[in-house]
């Protein structure tokens, strides 16, 4: 068996399309991580940096302020931080200067840059631990559209998985005596562990860039004290950075097995790879082209579908269990589940086939 | 060890590619004959378990082969026809591949997948990739796949096409080595391949076998119906838009010599020949007619004579029934079908 695997393994790394859409997903990766880093932006004391400079001047205001969130360092950084109402009267909320000060002005600020008479425990409800978290935050938010193109690459790598074989190799492989079993169950196996593969490799390479990028800093700090384009729409729930990305890799990882469940069932299905990744991206696409808002309940249901679980934050976003653990967790069932019908689904039709 | 099939039928839509198909086949080598779209590939796929037949059942020794599953594919070993393969595979890690699938395992798939390699005349190219491979390589490794768990069951699709004159040789003697004590079953459209290999030969047309016999046996069908001729170089072309011509050659005196399958004599200087089985091939699958699309087949003749078509000519003209037709009746029973019973 685990010969029939390193055979298949090598059967889908070998194709030039999966080389392709892989190299493609790594360089979209690249290029997200890059632009960003290169757009970082901060001004304080009268200095204004950019790119790489920037994260460090963020960092410098953030080291400032580091540790416990308390009413005191709010209205100190209001003090300090705290832009007065920008040309035409544009509201001070939406003004960037740093990373710190667009967070704290976010949460604690009027229009006009004046403290808005919030405590924090009416704001976070708990303590939260603060500090530099613009940079694992920014690495995150690239990492989703990262792992959601990964998403098709991996549909595209494992639409030939089965499909692949009915251009005639299926006569030889179907008509040998493991061929329907032991090869068929390596061949959804080995698609199931390229899957986890490339987005752990994805995941790796993203983590690493990043580590090197912003350091370690913020990972044990809280998510809720973040700039406002990071915190709209954001998590609603005390965590703190590493665990947010303890998650993320998580979810990576269930939406890929889910991913890959998904394509090998269609993979085994049609006729020919390109229609199974079409098929399979259609499948994979159409949840976030429902017209379902994300205050419905359906859209809890959808929320646990492959391609949010890949885009993670959506899923995220969608709060706590009674038991305090997030809503996503019950993404590891569903992908389970997913895993399992796909496996079996895809292992029988390809033994249940005909050849044409 | 016995292969047969019973009642077997394969019908896409209206048309019956296999036709309520009764044969039992033994350890022998096989020729399957037929035109194009005669039902051989749809047999060999039904004998393979690659397709589920419409009606009927095929049986190892009195068991279902699909109820034997793994164990009557691990008798098989198969070449079909346009087979697939992996371009960026060695022609060592692809038979490697099949072993795998076939459960050879180690040094012992190692060792048998370069020794079939050698007898191929691969040995050279084994590491070469198949994509830089010709047709007739391509057509070679698939022989090699085939025979790689040294399969009590050979079928082979069309095993010659692309093959050099040499290779052919190589191949037959291959298979002639191969072949005792093992059910061979090959099809081809090269006539003198199956001629020169195969115990037995099956013609099949329209979804049945319509004969069956030794080669020497079978060609008597038409002894008595294949003349040789001579006639002015000029004059070959309207002689061979009228006749059944199985052969043209042309002498240095300006004469042509054909080779006419008729009932009667063509012409008056023709003279009686030994038929081969390419004579036969002809004599049952004649083209279509060049003016109204009708086939000009010996079945009209056939019913013409109130005997089953193809079977006509050894009851015609007395000769005897191709060894191993039982005799009894297979089943099947139609009207206007051959009843010859089990082909052995």
């Amino acid at each position: 068996m685990r010969k029939l695997m390193g055979y298949e393994l090598r059967k889908l790394f070998g194709r030039r399309l999966t080389q392709a859409a892989l190299l493609a997903a790594v360089l979209f990766s690249a290029l997200f991580t890059v632009s960003t880093y290169q757009n970082k932006y901060a001004s304080y004391g009268g200095r204004q940096a950019s790119g790489g400079e920037a994260v460090a001047l963020d960092k410098e205001v953030a080291a400032r302020y580091a540790g416990e969130l308390t009413d005191e360092k709010v209205r100190q950084m209001m003090d300090e931080l705290a832009p007065k109402s920008g040309p035409q009267g544009l509201n001070a909320i939406y003004l960037y200067q740093n990373a710190m000060q667009s967070a704290v002005t976010a949460r604690f600020s009027d229009m006009y840059g004046n403290w808005n008479g919030l405590r924090v425990a009416e704001v976070f409800g708990e303590e939260i631990s603060i500090g530099y978290v613009d940079g694992w935050l920014s690495a995150s938010r690239d990492m989703e559209k990262s792992f959601l193109f990964l998403s098709f690459a991996i549909l595209i790598m494992l639409a030939p998985v089965y499909s692949g074989e009915y251009g005639g190799v299926d006569n030889l492989i179907l008509a040998s005596r493991y061929g329907r079993t032991k090869c068929a169950s390596a061949k959804a196996l080995a698609g199931i562990l390229a899957a986890v593969l490339v987005t752990a490799g994805m995941l790796a390479c993203n983590v690493g860039a990043a580590y090197l990028l912003y350091g370690r800093e913020g990972l044990d700090c809280s998510i809720l004290f973040a700039p406002l384009a990071l915190t709209e729409g954001y998590i609603p729930f005390n965590i703190t950075c590493g665990a947010l990305l303890g998650y993320q890799a998580l979810l990576s990882l269930t939406g890929a097995v889910c991913t890959a469940g998904v394509g090998l069932v269609l993979s085994a299905a049609c006729r020919t790879p390109m229609i199974a990744v079409v098929a399979s991206a259609a499948v994979h696409i159409v949840p976030t082209l429902l017209p379902v808002a994300e205050s419905s309940p359906l859209f809890r249901l959808l929320a646990l579908l492959p391609v949010y679980q890949m885009q993670f934050e959506a899923l995220m976003s969608l709060g706590q269990l009674k038991a305090g653990m997030p809503y996503a967790v019950l993404a590891l069932p569903v992908s389970a589940g997913i895993l399992a019908v796909g496996y079996a689904l895809s292992r029988r039709i390809f033994a249940a086939h005909e050849v044409a | 060890m016995e292969l047969k099939t019973v009642e077997l039928t394969k019908q896409y839509g209206k048309k019956k590619a296999v036709d309520c198909m009764n044969i039992t086949l033994t350890e022998g080598v096989y020729g399957l004959l037929g035109a194009n779209g005669a039902g051989k590939t749809t047999l060999m796929r039904l004998l393979c378990a690659l397709q589920r037949p419409t009606g009927g059942r095929v049986l190892l020794d009195g068991q279902g082969i699909g109820s034997l599953g793994e164990e009557y594919r691990g008798l098989l070993g198969y070449l079909p026809q346009g087979f697939g393969y992996y371009p960026n595979f060695r022609a060592i890690d692809f038979l490697l591949y099949i072993a795998a699938l076939k459960g050879l395992e180690g040094k012992a798939a190692e060792r048998k997948a370069r020794g079939l390699l050698e007898e191929v005349g691969l040995s050279r190219e084994a590491k070469h990739r198949i994509r830089t491979f010709s047709g007739g390589m391509k057509q070679r490794l698939g022989i090699a796949q085939a025979m790689l768990n040294d399969p009590r069951i050979l079928i082979l699709d069309e095993p010659t096409t692309g093959l050099d004159p040499k290779e052919r040789v190589r191949f037959r003697n291959l298979i002639s080595a191969f072949s005792k004590g093992r059910i061979v079953i090959l099809s081809t459209h090269i006539v003198s391949d199956v001629e020169s290999i195969a115990e037995r030969i099956l013609v099949m047309k329209s979804g049945r076998i319509v004969h069956c016999g030794r080669p020497g046996e079978i060609t008597s069908e038409i002894r008595g119906q294949v003349w040789e001729c001579a006639i002015p170089a000029e004059q070959a072309d309207r002689y061979v838009a009228q006749m059944n011509v199985s052969n043209l050659r042309n002498e240095r005196d300006g004469r042509t010599v054909l080779r006419v399958i008729a009932g009667d004599k063509p012409m008056p200087n023709a003279e009686l020949a030994e038929p081969n089985l390419e004579d036969l091939y002809l004599y049952y699958f004649r083209e279509q007619d060049t003016g109204g699309g009708q086939v000009r087949e010996r079945d009209s003749l056939a019913a013409a004579s109130g005997a089953a078509p193809g079977h006509r000519a050894s009851r015609d003209n007395g000769a005897p029934a191709a060894e191993g037709l039982s005799g009894e009746a297979s089943g099947c029973g139609r009207d206007g079908e051959w009843k010859g019973g089990d082909v052995r």
